[in-house]
């Protein structure tokens, strides 16, 4: 994977008065670290930060940062957005190394109808969204997607379920629910009431 | 309805109304959501009209959460009484709710009818909210700066 070069200046003015006045600039604030570099504050176009995090690698992309000069392998760690608007205030930058594996957070996708569940009348629960994996920065995947359209009611599919592209690990349980099919209301109720009913009898014989 | 089963206090002071949401500010379980865009009060009585819109659009199939729970006091003075002789007597109960906050989400069922589904809850809230979709789930996947 290539990455993508993102141009960024050193930031002399600190605090949220200045980081306001920047935003209303066009320019975004943001800061680098990692590696033993001691924390640089940067400034970036927001256009051209909202370019390189729009890609097919989504915001998990290896951005070439060049901060007046230097040049340094970085990927976005964190997004503050703005409550309303979702806009980005303030992003932060992790230099890593090409061979070095890092941590990142990717998101499970659903793909396919589940013509099964829903013909029935159940429900599909998406319960895990996003999946902390480990893999070298330029491993990292967009997204992880698993196919549903083969699943049935009652069935359940874990974290070691999902196919997971080469040199990728995941950091959870694995067996950790993602997709869970329900049968529909009705029907949960009426075996409750079915299993209930023998207890019920039982006491009174 | 939504209500605390018990409280260290029964009676509160009304508070400030300033700022955006501190939290619950992203669809964290479903894939679609209701987000507030002013401050207010909800009254446990405006969540449960919104809900029951939400579910009979719906019909069947599809999964709701409440992101926002009624835990603070209003109390009100009887008509025609004079004023003093203490704080009200505690009516109803309400959640504070500040502009970004998730009020719904709604899951299993397709964009369309939860938008339906969700246009019809938000008629029954006092503020002004919007519909809004899990990044991923929908077409936008654009990161946006400005």
């Amino acid at each position: 994977m290539a990455e993508i070069p993102l141009v960024a200046d050193v930031r002399e003015e600190r605090g949220s008065r200045a980081s306001r006045r920047l935003l209303h600039s066009g320019r975004i604030p943001g800061v680098v670290y990692g590696h033993g570099l001691a924390p640089v504050a940067v400034a970036m176009d927001a256009r051209s930060l909202r370019s390189a995090l729009s890609t097919d690698a989504g915001v998990n992309a290896l951005l070439d940062l060049d901060i007046a000069g230097a040049h340094h392998l970085a990927i976005a760690r964190e997004l503050q957005r703005h409550p309303v608007r979702q806009t980005v205030l303030h992003v932060d930058f992790q230099v890593v190394r090409r061979d070095e594996v890092v941590t990142a957070d990717v998101a499970v996708n659903l793909v396919g109808e589940p013509l099964g569940v829903t013909r029935a009348g159940g429900t599909v629960e998406h319960l895990v969204l996003s999946v902390p994996i480990k893999a070298k920065p330029a491993d990292i995947p967009t997204q992880l997607e698993y196919d549903v359209s083969e699943l049935t009611i009652g069935d359940t599919v874990h974290l070691r379920d999902l196919v997971l592209p080469s040199g990728v690990t995941v950091e959870a349980d694995l067996e950790t629910a993602v997709v869970v099919a329900h049968p529909p209301k009705g029907l949960v109720e009426e075996e409750a009431e079915a299993e209930a009913a023998p207890g019920e009898a039982a006491p009174e014989s | 309805m939504l209500m605390p089963r018990k409280v260290k206090h029964r009676k509160q002071h009304r508070g400030r109304l300033t700022g955006a949401a501190k939290g619950g500010q992203t669809v964290d379980f479903g894939d679609y959501g209701i987000q507030a865009l002013e401050p207010g009060w909800i009254t446990a009585r405006q969540i449960e009209a919104a809900r029951i819109a939400m579910t009979r659009y719906v019909r069947r199939g599809g999964k709701v959460w409440i992101r926002v729970f009624p835990d603070k006091p209003v109390t009100e003075k009887p008509a025609e009484t004079r004023m003093g002789s203490g704080k009200g007597n505690p009516e109803r109960w309400v959640a504070v709710v500040r502009p970004g906050r998730i009020l719904f989400e709604l899951a299993g069922v397709d964009e369309q009818l939860a938008r339906g589904a969700m246009e019809r809850a938000i008629q029954k809230l006092p503020i002004k909210a919007r519909f809004v979709v899990r990044p991923g789930v929908g077409s936008e996947s654009e990161v946006q700066v400005q």
